[in-house]
């Protein structure tokens, strides 16, 4: 049990690289004319499905966990959210003052995945400290 | 709340990882319990009184009550 966020982390870097591997080869294939416009609106969404699966098995992983577990989970999802948050929010902003460049969502949310994973990476370390 | 968690495993020579396995729960949630850092559920409180073979007041008390 105890290497449970180890197991959480591996999954969620392993479909964050499926993700962006599927998005390079959506975008390639697109580049290239090789997506017949019928199935165009399926090869952009094809990188959305290991997201979709990221969370279908977060909350399987997340009631396998004991008691303290999962608090510390929780606690350490609330600084990914929080953290994930201020940092989209301060980007927007700065943005708006013209002080850094001004990124739309279509090229936005692969840094969006790692600031994901960052924060919550900085949470686990935040929060394990304070039961340890 | 403190609780003799520590006394009574270590009575019968069990570590942390020995209880955790028979409490179904991590050797961290183990250890956060034993050092006060964590309460356990009212669940998890019983499942250790019944190992140990115990009252759950005889394992845990508040804050400041020893029942030695």
């Amino acid at each position: 049990m105890d290497c449970a966020p180890n197991r959480y982390a591996r999954r969620s870097l392993v479909l964050a690289l499926l993700c962006a591997v599927l998005a390079v080869v959506v975008g390639i294939a697109r580049r290239e004319g090789l997506i017949p416009p019928s199935l165009r609106w399926a090869a952009a969404l094809l990188p959305v499905l290991p997201m979709a699966w990221y969370f279908a098995g977060l909350g399987r992983w997340l009631k396998s966990l004991d008691e303290l577990q999962r608090l510390i989970q929780l606690e350490a999802l609330l600084v990914q959210f929080g953290l994930t948050g201020v940092v989209v929010m301060g980007y927007g902003l700065l943005a708006k003052f013209a002080v850094v460049p001004n990124t739309g969502i279509a090229d936005f949310w692969p840094v969006l995945w790692l600031v994901l994973f960052f924060s919550w990476a900085i949470g686990q370390l935040i929060v394990r400290r304070k039961y340890r | 709340m403190t609780n003799r968690l520590r006394v009574l495993r270590a009575e019968r020579a069990w570590s942390q990882a020995d209880l955790a396995q028979r409490l179904q729960v991590s050797r961290q949630t183990v250890n956060a319990i034993e050092t006060g850092k964590y309460d356990p559920s009212l669940p998890l409180a019983f499942a250790i009184a019944r190992l140990f073979q115990q009252p759950i007041e005889a394992i845990f008390s508040p804050n400041g009550v020893s029942d030695g």
